[in-house]
């Protein structure tokens, strides 16, 4: 039942594109991802692929709907599951949109690179996905690793994405210990000067962060985007 | 046997018969139909066996419902915990409520609130005080702390189970990390105790390989098995209470197939919950949240419904940062609530913000609550003594009084529950004795128990024993590079 209305809303959306300017299809497209429907975005990403549409300008859109989402998030009147509905939608959309970018061999700008992850052992996954979020919505392109990512995952992406940033997250006490391990192999694999590493999850601190040989610290997710901003000094630009 | 307290009221129920019905009808057409993952390879083709259908690629076993509730019925309704001094055993099942510690990663500073690994000394001084309070019937897993200065995290386990073996008589619960079941088994039974071992089901519908394992090895050791979940509502279950229930039920359900399974004899299980909503801010648990008491209750009923004992351990837990107000009632309106709702295990006392740290005051503050929950469900007694009719006849209108009376010396004492740490002066009293409050009550009966508690030791050759097998963790870990 619920499958066929929704089958229906589809249709009627598919009808009201035509005739349908640029920006109206990227209105659509920042609309559904405020209402965080991942089937709509994905529809509106191909027609604005269809008609045309700079997919650089499409994915800045995107963008801009996600830090409107953020930004709900920081004032507390948005909550964790609006802010993973958001970034679902938006993946959904730059999946499409990513194609289109390479396909015409342009460049999207961004602040810098970002690779995230949680460490090997540990299948903590919200911390490490609102932190991915909220720095897609500040503006970075972060490549998220998943959990369970062991080291050599950790040092093979650096060495492929050659981010400037390596976000690790661990929540358990018995899967901290992984964070050094990941540290030292960027030391031995000589690419630990190429990277900042930052750390999170209930059992860091500062201080273990500092022992380990980290960047930077964040208890929470927003601060986290701060942390990754003033450690490539471009607080303010976000 | 330790006396817990024997709830003489019907139990709370929340849901209707039908709502019963259809969770439970919910949780066998989720376990046949979508299945759980078992992560534990041996087990699939145990299950196979047992005419389960198993996709050994995605290792997702698909259950029958006869085979489930097969499994079901050779829970024992009851069954006893044997604790290291018999006169601490305790028997989970029927209508007898016991509680049992929260605990804490770290200790916590009463002043600044901030959380810091607890000293040895902290560590044996905080375990002493749980073995003096008279309502705290078990000790829980890594109790009172995940461990202390000087303990690496892997041997937290090892060295907690052993500390409480050496400083209490008291029974106890006992979780797993890395193997570390097999060192807790033989201490305890070195002791001549039993553990309960934890189960957890790491949501959604899936069991681990290392807690299976685990839990078969308890079951060899015909010690009982802990099946529990603690699902997230908005995380990793449904964000409806009804819906996390079915999930919930069919993890608990599928991880009771299992132990049941593969041991010969039937295996005690006491089905638990450490399931609450998500905090949506932070992502961290919504402890204190009413949802973790709506769920609790149901939980209850569909547990108690299948026959066997049940344990709530989310109802222990709070928010709040420090002892305060909030701490207060967070805790106290759940562990009432699931002693109302028939819980046979409640987690109570000593936690402070979330499981991030423990304090022996908040245990303290606890025990008097643990004790008027208690004697609420213990009821209320009607006879001709207690009636009074004779009495009331006697005493008569006013100018009478029940003061003198030996009926009232006789009667209020069992009637009321006097706290050991509140404040109940009247003003001009309470301002002459510096305006104490429960709080620092409390801190005066933590030095007095230190001062004066003394545990039931253990005999010198047993501690050896404990000691060697502690040490023999210590190689084994070593060993394998962990320490």
């Amino acid at each position: 039942m619920s499958r066929r209305i929704y089958t229906k809303i589809r249709v009627k959306r598919s009808k009201l594109v035509d005739g349908m300017t640029g920006s109206d299809i990227l209105g659509s497209l920042k609309r559904a991802v405020a209402e965080y429907d991942a089937d709509a975005t994905e529809v509106w990403a191909r027609k604005a692929v269809e008609e045309g549409v700079d997919p650089i300008r499409a994915a800045d859109i995107l963008s801009e709907a996600i830090k409107e989402i953020g930004d709900g998030f920081g004032r507390g009147v948005l909550f964790i599951p609006d802010l993973i509905g958001g970034a679902e939608a938006m993946k959904s959309a730059m999946r499409v949109l990513e194609g289109e970018i390479k396909r015409r061999n342009v460049r999207r700008e961004n602040l810098g690179t970002v690779v995230a992850g949680t460490v090997y052992g540990d299948i903590h996954d919200i911390g490490k996905t609102l932190v991915c979020t909220l720095l897609t919505a500040a503006g970075f392109a972060v490549y998220d690793l998943g959990v369970d990512v062991p080291a050599e995952v950790f040092v093979k992406a650096v060495k492929e994405y050659k981010p400037d940033v390596l976000a690790m997250s661990a929540l358990l006490t018995t899967t901290a210990p992984e964070l050094r391990k990941v540290i030292d192999a960027l030391r031995s694999g000589g690419l630990r000067s190429r990277v900042k590493v930052i750390v999170g999850g209930a059992p860091i601190s500062d201080g273990f962060a500092r022992e380990i040989g980290a960047d930077g610290y964040s208890s929470t997710a927003v601060g986290a985007t701060e942390l990754v901003l003033r450690l490539l000094g471009k607080k303010g630009e976000s | 046997m330790i006396d817990g307290f024997r709830r003489k009221l019907a139990p709370l129920r929340i849901l209707t018969d039908e709502q019963i019905e259809v969770v439970h009808s919910g949780a066998l057409s989720t376990l046949r139909e979508t299945g759980v993952r078992v992560e534990h390879e041996a087990s699939l083709k145990l299950m196979k066996d047992n005419g389960c259908e198993v996709d050994f690629g995605k290792r997702i076993v698909r259950f029958s419902s006869g085979l489930v509730e097969e499994c079901l019925r050779r829970c024992p309704s009851s069954f006893r915990l044997r604790a290291r001094d018999s006169e601490k055993d305790v028997i989970f099942g029927g209508d007898v409520t016991y509680f049992k510690n929260s605990v804490g990663q770290m200790t916590v500073d009463l002043d600044s609130l901030e959380p810091r690994v607890p000293t040895e000394k902290e560590f044996l001084d905080a375990l002493k005080v749980l073995d003096a309070l008279e309502n705290v019937h078990v000790l829980g897993p890594y109790t009172p702390y995940f461990g202390h200065e000087g303990v690496p995290p892997v041997m937290s386990i090892p060295s907690t189970c052993a500390a409480k073996l050496k400083y209490s008589g008291k029974a106890q619960l006992e979780g797993v990390q890395k193997g570390s079941e097999v060192f807790c088994i033989k201490m305890a039974k070195a002791v001549g105790s039993e553990i309960l071992g934890l189960m957890n089901a790491p949501s959604p519908l899936t069991w681990g390989s290392d807690v299976v394992e685990a839990a078969y090895r308890f079951a060899e050791a015909d010690f009982p098995v802990q099946v529990a979940s603690g699902a997230v509502m908005g995380g990793t279950a449904p964000a409806t209470i009804a819906g996390a229930l079915v999930l919930t039920t069919s993890e608990i359900l599928a991880g009771i197939a299992l132990v049941q399974l593969r041991s010969r004899k039937p295996v005690k299980v006491l089905p638990g919950t450490f399931s609450f909503p998500m905090e949506m801010r932070s992502g961290l648990p919504a402890f204190g949240d009413i949802g973790v008491s709506l769920y609790q209750i149901a939980f209850n009923q569909i547990w108690r419904g299948y026959g066997l004992p049940v344990y709530n351990s989310a109802s222990g837990y709070c928010s709040s940062k420090g002892i305060d107000f909030q701490a207060g009632y967070e805790k106290a309106i759940a562990c009432l609530l699931s002693a109302l709702s028939g819980a046979n295990l409640i987690t109570f006392h000593g936690s402070v913000s979330a499981e991030l740290t423990f304090h022996p005051v908040q245990a303290v503050l606890e025990d008097d609550v643990a004790g008027m929950i208690g004697r609420l469900v213990e009821g209320i007694e009607v006879d001709d003594e207690t009636l009074a009719l004779d009495l009331i006849k006697k005493v008569g209108p006013i100018p009478g009084s029940y003061i003198g009376e030996a009926h009232t010396r006789k009667w209020w004492r069992r009637e009321q529950y006097l706290p050991k740490a509140a404040d109940r002066l009247s003003y001009p009293e309470w301002k002459e004795k510096a305006k104490k409050t429960c709080v620092d009550y409390a801190k005066e009966r933590v030095e007095k128990i230190l001062a004066t508690h003394a545990p039931k030791s253990l005999a010198p050759d047993l501690e050896r024993e404990v000691n060697e097998i502690l040490e023999e963790a210590r190689r084994y870990y070593e060993e394998k590079g962990l320490v």
